[in-house]
C-alpha cells in the first residue's frame, strides 16, 4: 500500500490556526478588475444549489456566465428534493453552540475522513448563507415572535438545523434560482435547459470549455470558456434503487476524469435509515423521509426474531428500542450510517418486520400521545401524507416502516482549498465534489455545503484563477473542441447501432442490484473481487446486447439514459475497486473484515488516514491510486462513538 | 399481494413540435396496484423497446413530488384523478382492472409540445426572469434575525412558495391561464418584507410577461387549484389581483 | 393617462374591467328589481313611479347611457377575453374532468358564463324590444306603464321566455358577485362564506324577483 503524498494532490490548504486559514487564503487570492470582467465567461454545469448560487453570484460580479441544465428549468435540480433543513452555527437557542462545535460535530461525523481546513470554512460559512438566504425571501420557519425557529438533526446534541417544514431543500433552491433568474433579466447570465454535458475540453491542460447534447434537438453543441465549474451533484443512481432523481446521474463526473480530473474517494456512499422500504420488482426509485422524524420517533424491531404480531400487539417489554439501548446518548438521533446499519443488522439478524422482514418500525405512538396528533401533524405532516400515498398505511395509527436507501454520495471528483480539480481551470462544487463531509456527512449539511460552496467560495477562487492565469482566447474552433466532439458523436452512434435485445433499464437495474448486494451497506474482500468481475461482464455485455431506439437527432430519453448507464458501469467497478482497496471501516464505508465487537465501524488510521484519489489511465488499464493524508491537530483523531 | 391489473392506454404520440400528432392505443398487463403511474408507463415502455417500437417520451424527474417536471393529463385531469397528487405519486390503485386511460401533454400555446407528452414550459422561467425575486446580491445581507416576521405571514409565504411550477394550473384552466403559478410567487414576496422595495414593479412586470407568453385570462373557476399537487390557494390570485390595483395606482407607469 | 390604458388592457385589467361594470351592472339591476316590485303593491304606486322615472329629463337619458356604456365595456371585453382564452389553447383536451368536488349543477356557473352571458343578452334584447321600443306590441304605447306590463307578460310563451332569461340572469350573476369580490381583492378566509351567501342570495333573488313578474301576470292577469 502506497501511503506517500502524491505531488499531484495539492490540497494547496493555508496554514496557520484552522480558524484564521479561510481568512489568510482569501487575502491572499488576486483579484480581477471591476471592468476586466465583463471579459470574462464561465461556464456552470448544473443549477442545483452549488451551480444555482455559484452561477448568480459570478454573475453578480460581473462575469458573463452560461449555466446548463439536463432538467427543463434549472428550479427542478434534485437538492429541491431535501427535506430536513441546512446546519448554521447561530447560536440562536442559546444552546452553546458555535462554529467550532460544528465544525468538531462535522469532523467526527465524517469519521475523520475529510480536510479539517475545508470543514473550519464549511462552519464559518454556514452562518452567512443563512442570512443570504433570508434576504432573498426564503421562508424559513419561525417562532411566533417572529424569530427563526430551528430544530434538532443526526449527529448532533444543539438545534442548529433552520428549515422550511419539509420542504427546506425546494426553499433554498427556489432562492438561489430566483437569483439565476436575476442575473438573467441583467443579461449576464444565460441559463440553456434540457443540455446535458457530455465531455470537458482540456486545451493546454486547463479546462476550456464543454460539449453538451441539446436533449430537445438532439444536436451537440460546443461552449467555450474561461473556467468551467461542475456542480453535477451525486451518483447515488448507480444504485438504481436510491432518493436521487432518475436524471441524476455521474456522467459529467466521469467524462471530467477521462480527461484528467482525479476522482476521490467514491467508495464513500451514504445509506439514509429513514427511507419507505422496497415494495416491489417494478420499482423506480426509494423515497426518503427527513431525519427529523427521528426527533420524536422511536426506531424498534420485536425482542423475537420472527414475531409476527401487528405492531400494536406487541407490548412495551417485547420490543427492542435498539439504537436508545445501544447508543443511550444520542438514542435515536445517532448519525445516519450508524443508524443505517443497525437496522440492516437487525434485518440480518431475522428481527425485520414486514413482507420479506426488511424493514424497522419507526414509532410516534408515544409522541402522539405526549403531544398530540395536532403537533405531530403540524411538524411532519407533509412526511405522514407522503408514506400514506405510497404504502397506502396510515402512519398516525401503526408505526411507519422504514429501511436504509442510497441516498448521498461523499465521494467525487477530488478538488483543493480552492474547489479546483486537478484539471486547472475546472471547478467542483457540492455533492460532486469530495471534500467537506469525509466518510459520512450528517443530516442537514449537504445544503450546508452546496450553497458555502457556491455564494461564498466559488466567486473569490475562480476570481483568483483568472486573475492569475494567462488564458489566451480559445473559440469553439479549436481543434480540441472539434475532437471532443467527434469523440462524443461516435459514441452515441455506438450506441444506437448495438441493437440488441436488453433495454438500457434491465442492465440499469441488474448494474444497481450488484452494487447494493456487494457495495451497499456493507463490503467485503470477497464480494468486492467478485463483483468488480461481473461488472466487467456485464458492461462486456452492455455493449454488445443493450436496444437503444430513435435516433440521435431528437429527443431521444432512451438514448440519454443509455449514455449515463454506460458511464455508471464503468464507475461502477472504480467505486468497487477504491472500497477494495480501502481495508478499514469509515464512516458510510463498513468492511466486515474490519469492525469492532459491537459491530460498529474500525477505521485504521494508521494505514488510511487519507483521501484516495483515483486517476484513469486508459480503458484497458487500472486507474493509478494517490493519495492525500489527512491531518487532525483541532479535533482529536479518537474512535468516534454516539454512546 | 394485491391482484394485477390489466389496462388499456390511449396515449397522444407527436414525434417533434412540428408534426401533427396522434392518439395511439397500448395494453399493458400485470399492473400492480402498488406501482406509481409512471412506473407504469416505465412497464410500457420496456415492453415498445423490446417490440422494436420507439418508447413514449414524457417528462419526470425526482419521482417524489416535489421537482415539478413531471406532468400529464390522465382521463381529462391534470396529474389524474387524485387531488394534491403528482403524476409520479399517484399509485395505480386509484385505476380498476381493464380500465381505459387517455393519456395527453398540457395543452396551451405558451406551453408548446415537444414530443409526445413532453412539453415546453420555459415561460414560467421567462416569467420569473420579471420579478420573481428579490434583488440582493450575495454578501449583501443583514443577520437573519435583524428583521423580524410574523409568524402568520411567514407560514403564508412558505405556503405560496411550495409551487413546483409544474404547469397543472395552465392545464386545467379551461383559459389555459397561469394567474395561480404567477400569484403564488408574487404573493410570497409580497407577504414578507424583504419583498417590499420591489413589490410595485414584480407584480408589473411579471404579469406583462405573462399576458405577451399568450397565456389565458383568470375566469375564477378555481379548477387551478383543484388541480395544484401542492394546494396552492386561489387566495393567493386576490392578492395578485390586489398587488396589481395597488401597483397601478401608486406605480410610476 | 396611457397607464389607465395599459392597466385596464392587461389581463387583470380585463379582469377589473369585467368585475366593476359587473358588478355596477348588479346594482342597476337591485334597482330595476326594487322598482318593479312596486307592481305587487298596485297599479297606482307602480304607475307613480315609472312616471316619477320618465319624466327626470336630464337624468334619465344620462343613466341610459352609463348603463348602456357599462353594458357595451361588459360585453365587448368579455368577448375579446373569451376569444384570447380560447386562442390560449388552440388543441383541446380528448378529455376533460374537473377535479372540483361536485357542485348542485351540472355545470358550474363559472364554466358557462359566456353560455349565460349569450342568454341574458338576447333576453335583454327582448326586453328593450318589448317595453322600451314597443316593437312587438305597438298597440301598448297607450297604456299605462302597469297595464302594459300585464299586457305584454301575460302571453304564455313570452312569460316561459321571460323565465328563463331570469334563471340565466340569476345563474349568470351566481358566479359573478363572487368573481367579482375575488378579482377585486376581496378574498379573506374570514369573510369569503359571507361573500359566497350574498352572492347565492342575490342571484336567487334576482331569478325568482325577475320570473315572478310574468308568472303573476300571466297568473293573475290573463284575459
Amino acid at each position: 500500500m502506497m501511503t506517500a503524498a502524491s505531488p499531484l494532490l495539492n490540497g494547496r490548504c493555508p496554514t496557520g490556526p484552522v480558524a484564521d486559514r479561510w481568512q489568510k487564503c482569501k487575502d491572499e487570492l488576486k483579484l480581477v478588475s471591476p471592468n476586466n470582467k465583463r471579459k470574462f465567461e464561465i461556464i456552470v454545469v448544473g443549477t442545483g444549489l452549488a451551480g444555482a448560487s455559484a452561477a448568480a453570484s459570478l454573475s453578480e460580479l460581473g462575469y458573463n456566465v452560461k449555466a446548463f441544465c439536463f432538467q427543463d428549468s434549472p428550479r427542478r435540480a434534485h437538492s429541491i428534493a431535501a427535506q430536513g433543513g441546512i446546519n448554521a452555527a447561530k447560536n440562536y437557542q442559546n444552546d452553546n453552540d458555535s462554529v467550532n462545535r460544528l465544525f468538531a460535530d462535522t469532523i467526527k461525523g465524517g469519521d475523520f475522513r475529510s480536510r479539517e481546513s475545508n470543514v473550519h470554512r464549511l462552519a464559518e460559512l454556514s452562518v452567512n448563507i443563512i442570512d443570504q438566504c433570508v434576504a432573498q425571501g426564503v421562508p424559513f420557519a419561525r417562532e411566533y415572535g417572529g424569530l427563526l425557529s430551528n430544530r434538532t438533526f443526526g449527529g448532533s446534541l444543539v438545534s442548529r438545523t433552520f428549515y422550511a417544514r419539509g420542504q427546506t431543500g425546494q426553499q433554498l433552491l427556489l432562492g438561489a434560482y430566483s437569483a439565476l433568474m436575476r442575473q438573467q433579466h441583467v443579461g449576464r447570465l444565460k441559463v440553456f435547459p434540457r443540455r446535458e454535458m457530455l465531455d470537458v475540453v482540456v486545451i493546454d491542460g486547463v479546462a476550456r470549455g464543454i460539449v453538451v447534447r441539446n436533449l430537445v434537438t438532439g444536436q451537440l453543441e460546443t461552449y467555450a470558456a474561461d473556467a468551467v465549474l461542475m456542480c453535477t451533484g451525486g451518483y447515488g443512481t448507480l444504485y438504481y434503487l436510491s432518493t436521487l432523481a432518475k436524471g441524476s446521474n455521474v456522467t459529467a463526473a466521469w467524462r471530467a476524469y477521462k480527461r484528467g480530473a482525479l476522482f476521490a474517494n467514491p467508495c464513500y456512499t451514504q445509506i439514509h435509515p429513514t427511507c419507505i422500504p422496497v415494495h416491489g420488482e417494478y420499482q423506480s426509485k426509494l423515497t426518503l423521509m427527513s431525519e427529523s422524524l427521528r426527533n420524536d420517533g422511536r426506531v424498534w424491531v420485536p425482542q423475537k426474531a420472527g414475531d409476527t404480531r401487528s405492531p400494536d400487539q406487541i407490548p412495551d417489554a417485547d420490543r427492542d428500542y435498539y439504537l436508545e439501548r445501544r447508543y443511550p446518548t444520542y438514542g435515536n438521533m445517532v448519525a445516519r450510517d450508524v443508524a443505517s446499519r443497525a437496522a440492516k443488522e437487525r434485518c440480518d439478524a431475522g428481527f425485520g418486520v414486514g413482507a420479506g422482514g426488511q424493514s424497522v418500525y419507526l414509532d410516534f405512538s408515544e409522541a402522539i400521545r405526549r403531544d398530540g396528533e395536532a403537533a405531530i401533524r403540524a411538524r411532519y405532516g407533509n412526511l405522514f401524507d407522503m408514506y400514506q400515498k405510497i404504502t397506502d398505511e396510515n402512519p398516525y395509527k401503526n408505526p411507519m416502516r422504514i429501511y436504509p436507501a442510497v441516498h448521498y454520495t461523499m465521494g467525487g471528483l477530488w478538488v483543493d482549498y480552492h474547489l479546483q480539480s486537478t484539471i486547472p481551470g475546472l471547478f467542483v462544487l457540492g455533492e460532486a465534489n469530495f471534500s467537506d463531509h469525509g466518510a459520512n456527512r450528517l443530516g442537514a449539511s449537504a445544503l450546508m455545503q452546496g450553497l458555502a460552496d457556491g455564494y461564498f467560495i466559488a466567486p473569490y477562487t475562480v476570481s483568483n484563477h483568472l486573475a492569475t492565469r494567462k488564458l489566451e482566447k480559445v473559440t469553439t474552433d479549436h481543434p480540441e473542441f472539434e475532437r471532443c466532439l467527434a469523440e462524443t458523436r461516435s459514441r452515441t452512434y455506438k450506441l444506437l447501432n448495438i441493437n440488441g435485445k436488453r433495454t438500457v433499464d434491465s442492465f440499469h437495474r441488474e448494474l444497481g442490484k450488484l452494487m447494493w448486494d456487494y457495495c451497499g451497506m456493507s463490503r467485503s474482500d470477497k464480494g468486492l473481487r467478485s463483483v468488480i468481475q461481473k461488472i466487467r461482464g456485464l458492461r462486456e455485455e452492455f455493449w454488445r446486447n443493450v436496444r437503444v431506439p430513435g435516433s440521435g437527432n431528437e429527443l431521444n430519453q432512451n438514448l440519454e439514459q443509455a449514455g449515463r448507464v454506460a458511464d455508471f458501469l464503468e464507475f461502477g467497478e472504480l467505486l468497487a475497486l477504491d472500497a477494495l482497496t480501502r481495508a478499514e471501516s469509515c464512516g458510510g464505508h463498513f468492511r466486515e473484515e474490519s469492525q469492532t465487537k459491537d459491530n460498529d465501524t474500525l477505521r485504521d488510521d494508521a494505514n488510511f488516514c487519507h483521501v484516495a484519489a483515483w486517476q484513469y489511465t486508459a480503458d484497458d488499464r487500472d486507474p493509478v491510486r494517490h493519495i492525500e493524508p489527512l491531518e487532525f491537530n483541532d479535533v482529536p483523531l479518537i474512535q468516534r462513538s454516539y454512546k | 399481494m394485491s391482484p394485477t391489473m390489466s389496462l388499456t392506454l390511449k396515449v397522444w404520440r407527436q414525434a417533434n413540435p412540428t408534426s401533427a400528432g396522434e392518439f395511439r392505443t397500448y395494453k399493458v398487463h400485470s399492473i400492480s396496484p402498488d406501482q406509481s403511474f409512471l412506473e407504469m408507463l416505465d412497464v410500457l415502455n420496456e415492453q415498445l423497446i423490446i417490440n422494436g417500437e420507439e418508447p413514449v417520451a414524457f417528462d419526470h424527474d425526482c419521482r417524489e413530488g416535489i421537482c415539478g417536471m413531471c406532468s400529464l393529463m390522465i382521463n381529462g385531469q391534470a396529474h389524474g384523478p387524485e387531488r394534491k397528487t403528482t403524476t409520479c405519486q399517484l399509485h395505480m390503485r386509484k385505476f380498476k382492472d381493464g380500465d381505459t386511460i387517455v393519456i395527453e401533454p398540457w395543452r396551451a400555446k405558451p406551453f408548446p409540445v415537444l414530443r409526445d407528452l413532453v412539453v415546453d414550459r420555459s415561460a414560467f422561467d421567462r416569467i420569473m426572469t420579471k420579478g420573481g425575486y428579490v434583488t440582493v446580491n450575495t454578501g449583501n445581507a443583514p443577520d437573519g434575525n435583524a428583521i423580524l416576521i410574523p409568524k402568520e405571514n411567514a407560514d403564508k409565504a412558505f405556503e405560496a412558495a411550495t409551487c413546483i411550477g409544474c404547469g397543472a394550473c395552465v392545464a386545467a384552466c379551461k383559459n389555459a391561464s397561469a394567474m395561480l403559478f404567477v400569484s403564488a410567487k408574487v404573493s410570497q414576496l409580497a407577504l414578507l418584507p424583504q419583498g417590499q422595495p420591489e413589490r410595485t414593479q414584480r407584480v408589473q412586470g411579471m404579469v406583462a410577461q405573462m399576458d405577451s407568453e399568450g397565456f389565458g385570462g383568470c375566469t375564477n373557476t378555481n379548477e387551478c387549484e383543484a388541480a395544484c399537487p401542492v394546494g396552492i390557494s386561489v387566495e393567493n390570485i386576490a392578492r395578485l389581483n390586489r398587488e396589481y390595483i395597488r401597483a397601478t395606482v401608486v406605480g410610476l407607469t | 393617462m396611457s397607464w389607465v390604458i395599459k392597466a385596464f388592457s392587461s389581463s387583470i385589467g380585463k379582469k377589473l374591467v369585467m368585475a366593476i361594470t359587473g358588478l355596477a351592472l348588479c346594482g342597476f339591476l337591485a334597482a330595476h328589481l326594487g322598482g318593479n316590485l312596486l307592481l305587487y303593491v298596485g297599479a297606482e304606486q307602480y304607475n307613480h313611479y315609472a312616471e316619477a322615472l320618465h319624466s327626470q329629463k336630464l337624468l334619465l337619458p344620462i343613466a341610459e347611457v352609463g348603463l348602456l356604456l357599462l353594458f357595451v365595456m361588459h360585453l365587448v371585453t368579455a368577448v375579446r377575453t373569451t376569444l384570447e382564452n380560447r386562442a390560449a389553447r388552440p388543441i383541446g383536451y380528448e378529455m376533460r374532468q374537473s377535479k372540483l368536488p361536485p357542485g348542485p349543477f351540472l355545470k358550474p356557473a363559472s364554466s358557462v358564463m359566456y353560455g349565460t352571458g349569450i342568454v341574458v343578452l338576447l333576453f335583454l334584447l327582448l326586453h328593450l324590444s318589448d317595453f322600451k321600443f314597443e316593437l312587438r306590441n305597438p298597440a301598448v304605447e297607450s297604456e299605462t306603464p302597469f297595464a302594459k306590463a300585464q299586457i305584454l307578460l301575460r302571453d304564455p310563451l313570452t312569460a316561459i321566455v321571460y323565465i328563463i332569461g331570469s334563471f340565466a340572469l340569476g345563474y349568470h350573476v351566481l358566479h359573478g358577485v363572487q368573481s367579482a369580490f375575488q378579482t377585486l381583492g376581496f378574498n379573506h378566509p374570514k369573510y369569503n362564506s359571507g361573500v359566497k351567501t350574498l352572492s347565492t342570495l342575490f342571484a336567487l333573488v334576482v331569478a325568482l324577483g325577475f320570473s315572478s313578474f310574468p308568472l303573476w301576470a300571466w297568473a293573475f292577469h290573463s284575459k
